[in-house]
């Protein structure tokens, strides 16, 4: 896979003339994916992005959290070349994504929110007909089909038509289809959404040994224990802005408060629990000796808890529980 | 090279999914124009009597065949690609937007290869004196149909809707058979629209297809204004059928 990683950038670069000398001359590796000033005004009149600065290293998972409508979807659709951004810059290992949509798209597999299937081919068929828009000859769509068809758990599924598959099982194609020919970038908006528990960890297994083999991801999820255990870097957009990027301890460190106190009202025994976050262990404790709190937990704050002080909104409670 | 790599793997997409709905297919492309020209037979009472006016109706069958196939199938086709997402599934591919139409644009000249042959088949089984020039007959079929597809994928493009798409196709789909001399001689239509029938593809088509039929071969007008009519609605649906949003 490395290899295929390898070759695909050469090759990319090659074309250019220019990614390998800039390189040299930076005497670092481009990024995977640079950002600068990225902004979106619909037609609307909505700014879905807000000047929008990034980079994503190479072999990196970045995983992209938001509230809905916060932009997240935009920011990933104008990376993916699917949106024209109205002002700024994106390159994909060098190569400018608005300017080279084509070129960008041959270093990348794309998973969309939502798309459709051809429902009357097989799930064979319709991965080895994509494979082939990636270059790949007969024989290679066959094994790259075939490998995908394993990784993704459908083996059963393979002479099956997809018009006769479950919503999970199609969304699993969906993400075999980017991942046909081992582009060195993947982009998946929210691409385990709708699996079940199984299916979601068989997904977050494909995608580690992508970056073991070199791949770079970047992923926007519902799922805060996804971008947890999948990611290196976390970015949190609210309102078109990216308020907050980087690992989860550097995410973590941005708290004053790390501490979360988690509890009952003893006035209220049966009300909803309740949180407090405190500046250090002892603070916490010191509390609940004050309140005199019998039912309690004090832990590290989480991703949760950043996501929280950071954008002024709880994480969707319920998407949170259906993780595993 | 790639390119027509890209534009034989979307054909063969459209290939493999009609093999698997055959039956209302072949329906579609074999029986109804045949009843179409067999309908227009009944109604035209004594005057098919001649072989001018037999031929004036096979030939007008193709014309609707051909339009059926290129605004109202290959519309549909291409909305359906479009409202149920299979557009963006091609738009997160490596693939320039005119290879996707030119690839549906093959598969609809397969279907009006089939529905104008079965055609002609019916035609000779029923006696219309039929001596085809294949070649300008072949070249007439061609350029209809890039003219026609051209007014599908626009309408495809631009709908707001599935229904207002299909609607909208199909309304031009029969539309421009009815509205042009394609069953019956211009000299039967009401005066203005005999002059806005000229700006109908249909118009042209209906003239060469019947001259072609006839073993003529003088239809270097109808050729060219087909021809300048294919670059301009095809010239207006690649720029409007686009990956990238604005």
């Amino acid at each position: 896979m490395t290899t295929t990683t390898e070759s695909l950038l050469a090759a990319e670069a090659e074309r250019a003339g220019v990614t390998r000398r800039a390189e040299s001359r930076a005497d670092a590796p481009v990024p995977a994916v640079r950002v600068r000033g990225l902004f979106k005004r619909y037609g609307d009149g909505t700014e879905a992005n807000r000047g929008i600065d990034l980079d994503v290293r190479r072999g990196e998972v970045v995983s992209v959290l938001g509230p809905n409508g916060a932009g997240k979807t935009t920011f990933l659709r104008q990376l993916t070349t699917e949106l024209r951004p109205t002002g700024g810059r994106v390159s994909v290992f060098g190569v400018d994504a608005v300017a080279e949509p084509l070129r960008t798209k041959r270093l990348m597999g794309i998973t969309p929110q939502e798309a459709g299937l051809f429902e009357s081919l097989t799930v064979r068929e319709h991965l080895e007909f994509f494979a082939r828009f990636k270059r790949l000859s007969k024989r290679e769509a066959r094994a790259a089909a075939h490998e995908v068809i394993a990784e993704l758990g459908l083996v059963a599924e393979t002479d099956k038509r997809v018009g006769a598959l479950s919503g999970g099982q199609r969304r699993r194609i969906l993400i075999g289809l980017a991942l046909l020919g081992r582009p060195p970038l993947l982009v998946l908006d929210e691409p385990t959404t709708g699996l079940d528990p199984s299916s979601r960890r068989a997904v977050w297994g494909v995608l580690r040994r992508a970056v073991a083999g070199g791949a770079t991801v970047i992923l926007s999820t519902h799922y805060m224990e996804e971008a947890e255990r999948l990611s290196d870097r976390v970015g949190i957009i609210t309102q078109g802005r990216l308020i907050a990027f980087g690992t989860l301890d550097e995410l973590l460190a941005r708290l004053e408060r790390s501490y979360r106190l988690s509890y009952r009202d003893p006035l209220d025994p049966r009300g909803d629990a309740r949180a407090r976050y405190c500046a250090s262990f002892a603070e916490a404790q010191q509390h609940v000796a004050r309140e005199m709190l019998s039912e309690y937990s004090i832990a590290r704050a989480s991703l949760e808890d950043v996501y929280f002080t950071l954008t002024g909104e709880p994480f969707d409670k319920d998407e949170t529980e259906a993780t595993l | 090279m790639t390119r027509a790599a890209d534009i034989s793997c979307v054909f063969r997409i459209h290939l493999a999914r009609v093999r698997r709905e055959a039956g209302p297919f072949l329906l579609a492309a074999l029986v109804f124009p045949s009843a179409m020209y067999l309908f227009a037979v009944a109604v035209g009472g004594a005057e098919v009597a001649h072989d001018e006016s037999r031929l004036r109706l096979l030939a007008g069958s193709v014309v609707f065949s051909l339009s059926l196939t290129s605004i109202s199938w290959l519309g549909y086709l291409l909305l359906e690609n479009r409202f149920t997402g299979r557009l963006k599934l091609f738009a997160t591919l490596p693939l320039a937007p005119s290879s996707y139409v030119f690839g549906v644009l093959v598969f609809a000249l397969a279907q009006a290869a089939l529905g104008t042959t079965t055609l002609l088949l019916v035609g000779r089984a029923l006696g219309v004196p039929l001596r085809p020039n294949v070649a300008l007959l072949v070249l007439v079929v061609v350029l209809t149909i890039l003219c026609l597809c051209g007014l599908g994928v626009i309408i495809a493009s631009r709908a707001r809707s599935f229904s207002e798409g299909s609607l909208l196709t199909d309304t031009l789909g029969a539309g421009l058979v009815l509205l042009a001399p394609v069953y019956y001689a211009p000299e039967m239509m009401p005066r203005a629209l005999r002059v806005f029938a000229q700006l109908l593809p249909t118009t042209y088509a209906a003239r060469a297809v019947q001259t072609t039929l006839a073993g003529g071969h003088d239809i270097g007008g109808e050729l060219l204004a087909l021809g300048l009519m294919a670059v301009a609605t095809l010239a207006l649906g690649f720029r409007l059928m686009k990956w990238r949003e604005d």
